[in-house]
């Protein structure tokens, strides 16, 4: 075999365009969730739509998850992707002005994005709204994506590869090969395409999509900022590697099959369903496998607890990654599923995770992060203390209010009167149903509140700073890797 | 007292010592029996409010399976939690003794065994808008209780209660799913499946 010829000692990281995706993002989940707090609020309130076709409910929803799923989720990992594999491979990023093109092409996208569904252009699939010229300099820009992450992959001059960076290739690698295959469609004129699947085909195949779009981008690629923000933070090696990569195959193994869950009842084959049902249920031993290792990570990082807010919203993430990786199988049920199905439970479902495990844990890392980026202490950490309170008080009582307005949908949908027919008519549901929208406008509101806090509190530390400049360690690569779970 | 000064019943519950079986019987037990006795003249007199102009009303034997079954689940939940916090402790450096975890649990429950008399009046959003403070009053006690009552620190006491939060979440999702279940198979109220 020939020998390794590993780079010349590297200069410095390149964390300039880190802190513009940390920026990005930030500004970013502002905007994706006043779309989503509007949008909720025109659930208790319709005539707040102003008869003006951009505010309708159809169009700002798909503004407000096109936002925080592309603008904040994406910018928020392709930034934490660049900060985490320098630095376990110790070497500046591959192709640094390709990252800095990444950085500029993926904010265009995105607020293109958001003009075309304002303006409502969409191609009908969901969280794949977006029309043909947008999905291929999507296509284009993940791909430049990837030549940096795995070019630094490649140049790396540690032996290892940490296993973030497998949760973030997986991310990327899959997120590719989803896109591609569920926008293949055929161009009608500049803004109008159909795809080229049809009826059953095309439900699979985007429920394919839009499943793993969850469990590759909404997942993986959280597990990859997660396994290398939390042994940081709390200053501890990862609970047990060995568990981090096998929990990381199960993952990427079960994860793919389940997407027809989300068509259960439908046109498509039983066994079909059933399968995915069952790997719907095999997922749930990876998901577990990865809580309780950062659990037990973190569970004697006592004094860094203390210092540390953004450890904190890590933990609660946690915490909710478990209840919502429990709560999806379980919906995968099909005695399960036909009462929650298209009710609201599973937009509280949706919600747990997002805004649960997603958000707290991007928040905690960048609590994180940005200090040390910049060489300054967080400007306040009561602040981020009352951050972490709102957060937990909005996710709670959004939650609990979906999960009172599914059930109370459920339920009411499928009752029958004495002679077998439907008892309640669609309106008399609907109007049921507005107490849990304005609870849900407030839990909401108050997990919205929070996010300005720490908006504020993030840019006030970054406020008259230069990012400070780090140099990787230099110390030689022929030495052995360092000890697993030691980034 | 544990609802009005917290903080000082905390202290009083960490330095006295309950077997486990004193505060099964005494006090959990007949705290469990609230909820469902609630939900069962609720639901028998008024009907199962779910926002419409009619009530669901059930037969009164469907109504009484009901809630033997979340009488039951009630105690699982709670002895289950207990079981799982005393697993628990040997992480955090918390205390063993099962008396302690049954203790807690009794403490962070009251909120909700008060708030569950709303249970009388079975309507779903109701009972939401009172329970939903008394949950967040309920996790502030679990929080503020934990370290004192199962002697560890605040800082390993707080990871505690998370992954505390974390199984009851799970618990009660099940919770949730069973029933669905249920109501699926027959018992509860009459759908179209």
């Amino acid at each position: 075999m020939a020998a390794i010829k590993w780079p010349a000692a590297p200069t410095t990281y390149e964390d300039d365009v880190v802190l513009a995706f940390t920026i990005a993002a930030v500004l970013w989940s502002l905007i994706g969730m006043a779309a989503g707090v509007y949008a909720a609020a025109e659930l208790v309130w319709p005539a707040l739509n102003l008869d003006f076709a951009p505010l309708t409910f159809g169009r700002l929803r798909t503004v407000h998850t096109n936002a925080v799923l592309f603008g904040f989720a994406v910018s928020a990992l392709m930034g934490t992707s660049f900060y985490t594999v320098q630095r376990t491979c110790h070497i500046r990023i591959f192709a640094p002005n390709l990252a800095w093109t990444v950085f500029f092409a993926w904010q265009l996208i995105v607020i293109a994005g958001a003009v075309s569904l304002f303006m409502g252009a969409n191609a009908g699939k969901e969280y794949a709204e977006l029309e043909w010229p947008i999905d291929i300099a999507i296509t284009v820009v993940w791909v430049i994506y990837g030549v940096v992450f795995f070019g630094t992959i490649a140049i790396r001059r540690i032996e290892q590869i940490y296993i973030s960076n497998w949760f973030f290739g997986a991310f990327i690698l899959v997120v590719a090969m989803l896109h591609i295959v569920n926008s293949l469609a055929i161009p009608v004129s500049a803004f109008k395409s159909y795809s080229l699947y049809a009826g059953a085909q095309d439900a699979i195949v985007q429920w394919w999509y839009g499943h793993n779009a969850v469990g590759f981008l909404l997942t993986g690629g959280f597990l990859g900022m997660m396994y290398y923000f939390l042994p940081k933070q709390s200053e501890r090696p990862i609970w047990s590697y060995r568990l981090s990569v096998l929990s990381f195959w199960a993952f990427a193994y079960s994860y793919i099959w389940a997407g027809p869950h989300h068509l259960h009842f439908s046109a498509i084959p039983e066994w079909v369903q059933t399968l995915a049902m069952v790997m719907s249920l095999i997922l749930l031993a990876p998901s577990w496998a990865t809580m309780i290792n950062g659990i037990m990570t973190v569970s004697t990082a006592r004094q860094k607890l203390r210092e540390d807010p953004g450890l904190k919203l890590i933990v609660l993430s946690l915490a909710f990654y478990g209840l919502a990786m429990f709560e999806g199988p379980m919906m995968a049920i099909r005695s399960v599923n036909i009462i929650s199905h298209f009710t609201e439970w599973t937009i509280g479902h949706v919600h747990s995770g997002a805004l649960g495990w997603n958000a707290l844990i991007t928040f905690g890392c960048f609590y994180f992060m940005v200090p040390r980026l910049v060489g300054q202490p967080l400007w306040s950490v009561r602040l981020a203390n009352i951050h972490f309170w709102l957060a937990l008080a909005g996710v709670m009582l959004y939650v609990l209010s979906m999960w009172g307005a599914g059930i109370t949908q459920g339920v009411l949908w499928l009752s029958l009167d004495e002679l077998g027919q439907v008892r309640y008519g669609f309106n008399e549901i609907l109007a049921a149903l507005q107490p849990y929208y304005l609870l849900r406008l407030l839990g909401g509101s108050a997990f919205f509140v929070g996010a300005i806090l720490m908006s504020i509190n993030l840019f006030m530390t970054i406020s008259g700073q230069r990012t400070v400049t780090v140099a990787p360690p230099t110390t030689s690569m022929r030495s052995p890797a360092p000890a697993a779970g030691t980034p | 007292m544990v609802l009005i000064r917290p903080q000082a019943s905390f202290v009083a519950l960490s330095e006295a010592h309950f077997s486990a079986l004193h505060v099964f019987v005494r006090l959990a037990l007949w705290l469990g029996m609230m909820p469902p006795l609630c939900a069962y003249v609720g639901m028998t007199k008024h009907g199962w409010q779910l926002g419409t102009v009619e009530p669901l009303m059930l037969p009164k034997v469907t109504i009484g399976v009901i809630c033997a079954l979340y009488f039951f689940a009630l105690l699982f939940g709670f002895i289950s939690a207990a079981i799982i916090g005393r697993w628990m402790a040997g992480t955090y450096g918390a205390t063993r003794d099962l008396g302690a975890h049954f203790a807690l649990l009794v403490v962070v429950g009251a909120p909700l065994v008060l708030g569950s008399l709303m249970h009388l009046y079975p309507d779903v959003f109701l009972n939401l808008l009172v329970l939903v403070p008394c949950l967040i009053w309920s996790m502030f006690l679990l929080y503020r209780g934990l370290p004192i009552v199962l002697q560890t620190t605040p800082e390993q006491g707080m990871l505690m209660a998370s992954s505390m939060i974390g199984y009851l979440f799970v618990a009660f999702v099940s919770l949730l799913g069973i029933s669905v279940c249920l109501w699926v198979y027959g018992i509860g109220p009459r759908l179209g499946v």
